[in-house]
């Protein structure tokens, strides 16, 4: 069964980053408005109700970063990194980072999504990450 | 044609009440709320049987609290709404209350904000639309990453940061009224327990409880009941609305920008001409965002004028004079209605210790989440 938190990406990239998870998004098929996570109640930009399902790229750069010293989730024990990413298809979203405390994350970083393992019940078997696209190298 | 409030009779707030914003306790809220109102009855000189319609403000408390709490002041019969629109609930208050009096609907009317924490956290039902983090994302983690984010654009400092938190407690050691009546060293703000990013706890809102009240009164209400005209402050302009389609990450500062601008437009003011401003500083680089958004100094200004002693009470425009969210306090349902009250203060010229000279215009921002933006000019 898919869980909710699985319809936000596919483990499947999309054909030019078939390696990395891709977002599921939405456009809007009236205006072409551009949008994460999917909906399909109706586009925020026109009101339309004609509005497809698209991947998005897991690719993207890194505007800003933090790193949560007090944690607010049980199912997030601090500290952890979170960042936000604009894609390259021009969407954005803000993520968990898979990066350790101390790493120097600055604006602009080039970011990538992975896999990992979900540890939270009834979310799925996987969750993504975002992390730097130099640790690739 | 649509109508601005400046284009209906004139509206004036004619008294102002607290019960002081305090953290979590025992006492229930219609003792809150009571307190408030009473000192707002009295600041007025009016009384209770002159109230004509009540606007109640909250977003914790469940569902109708207003009758339950006003009843005890007589139960008259009259009508009372209640409005909840997260933390600007108290603002949304105040401006349909100063829309049924500059329609002519009623004479006096009364906004009151009463809130207590949940015991069990916010309830807020799904919308059925997964997300990615926002179990990860709370509101501080949310302002921690614009922190960052503003950090980077304008190259200043946390340490930076961290002195609109010295500036707002030290306001709010000077109010009475305030949740935190502290003065605090930059080392000490720095120094305090770690909460997300650069975010220490004495840079983010300690929300309480507590209640403020404010009564707005028509010309023909003030003559008629003998209300003090020289204690009557002007509604100049009250400006509303919510946030746009887009991929914006920062949609609070966007649509404080084009709220403020209404308003101050409204209000026949340009934005060199505010003396004191109260703003939704519920965590500092909020302040230093919607202050830049009030036009007061550009993009990225807002620091190197902090340093300058710009913005304390003494300085080209006061901000923050009650200590704001971070040092007054932010009990959610008061908060609009408390910067109000604040606003009628200073401009009356009845401050005391954190009085701003000459205050002669003040603006009031709230936004909430959603995001909704209240905005509203009070002139002397």
């Amino acid at each position: 069964m898919t869980s909710e938190r699985e319809a936000l990406f596919s483990v499947q990239g999309t054909p030019a980053l078939p390696d990395h998870p891709a977002l599921i998004g939405g456009k809007c098929a009236s205006c072409g408005h551009i949008f994460f996570p999917f909906q399909a109640y109706g586009c925020e930009k026109c009101g339309s109700i004609a509005i497809e399902s698209i991947q998005l790229s897991g690719r993207g750069k890194l505007i800003c970063s933090a790193q949560v010293h007090m944690s607010a989730n049980p199912a997030f024990p601090a500290p952890y990194v979170v960042g936000s990413i604009q894609t390259e298809d021009g969407a954005v979203v803000r993520a968990v980072l898979s990066v350790t405390a101390d790493a120097d994350l600055v604006p602009g970083t080039s970011m990538i999504t992975e896999l990992v393992p979900e540890t939270r019940p009834e979310q799925g078997g996987h969750d993504i990450r975002f992390k730097p696209a130099a640790k690739e190298a | 044609m649509a109508k601005l409030i400046g284009d209906l009779s004139p509206v004036y707030v004619v008294g102002v009440g607290y019960h002081p914003y305090q953290y979590a306790s025992e006492t229930s809220y219609v003792a809150l709320g009571l307190h408030a109102v009473r000192q707002a009855l009295a600041d007025a000189a009016i009384p209770w049987e002159e109230i004509e319609s009540s606007y109640v403000a909250n977003a914790l408390l469940g569902m109708a609290v207003g009758r339950p709490m006003l009843r005890h002041l007589g139960a008259l019969g009259k009508p009372v709404v209640h409005i909840e629109n997260a933390s600007a609930s108290g603002s949304a208050a105040f401006r349909h209350a100063c829309i049924e009096v500059a329609s002519g609907i009623s004479d006096v009317a009364l906004a009151v904000g009463v809130d207590k924490p949940p015991r069990s956290g916010v309830f807020r039902s799904p919308t059925g639309i997964p997300s990615l983090a926002d179990d990860a994302i709370v509101p501080f983690t949310h302002f921690a990453l614009l922190t960052d984010e503003y950090c980077h654009a304008y190259g200043v400092s946390p340490e930076d940061l961290a002195l609109v938190a010295v500036k707002n407690h030290a306001n709010g050691a000077r109010n009475p009224n305030a949740q935190r009546q502290k003065e605090r060293t930059l080392e000490e703000v720095l120094g305090g327990k770690c909460i997300s990013g650069t975010l220490t706890a004495l840079q983010c809102t300690p929300v309480g409880e507590g209640a403020a009240a404010v009564i707005v009164a028509s010309e023909a209400g003030i003559k008629r009941l003998g209300i003090d005209p020289a204690r009557a402050i002007r509604v100049a302009s009250s400006a509303a609305g919510s946030e746009e389609a887009g991929n914006d990450l920062n949609p609070d500062t966007a649509l404080s920008f084009t709220t403020m601008s209404r308003a101050i437009t409204e209000a026949q003011l340009t934005p060199g001409d505010l003396d004191v401003i109260e703003l939704h500083d519920a965590f500092t680089v909020e302040e230093l965002l919607y202050a830049e958004a009030t036009g007061i100094c550009s993009p990225g200004r807002f620091i190197p004028m902090l340093k300058e002693g710009a913005w304390n009470i003494g300085g080209q425009c006061a901000i923050s004079p009650s200590g704001g969210l971070i040092a007054m306090g932010h009990p959610i349902g008061p908060t609009g209605i408390g910067q109000i009250g604040e606003l009628t203060i200073q401009l009356r010229g009845e401050a005391g210790a954190r009085q701003q000279p000459n205050a002669k215009h003040g603006l009031a921002h709230m936004v909430g989440v959603g995001a909704v933006c209240y905005v509203h000019v009070l002139s002397k």
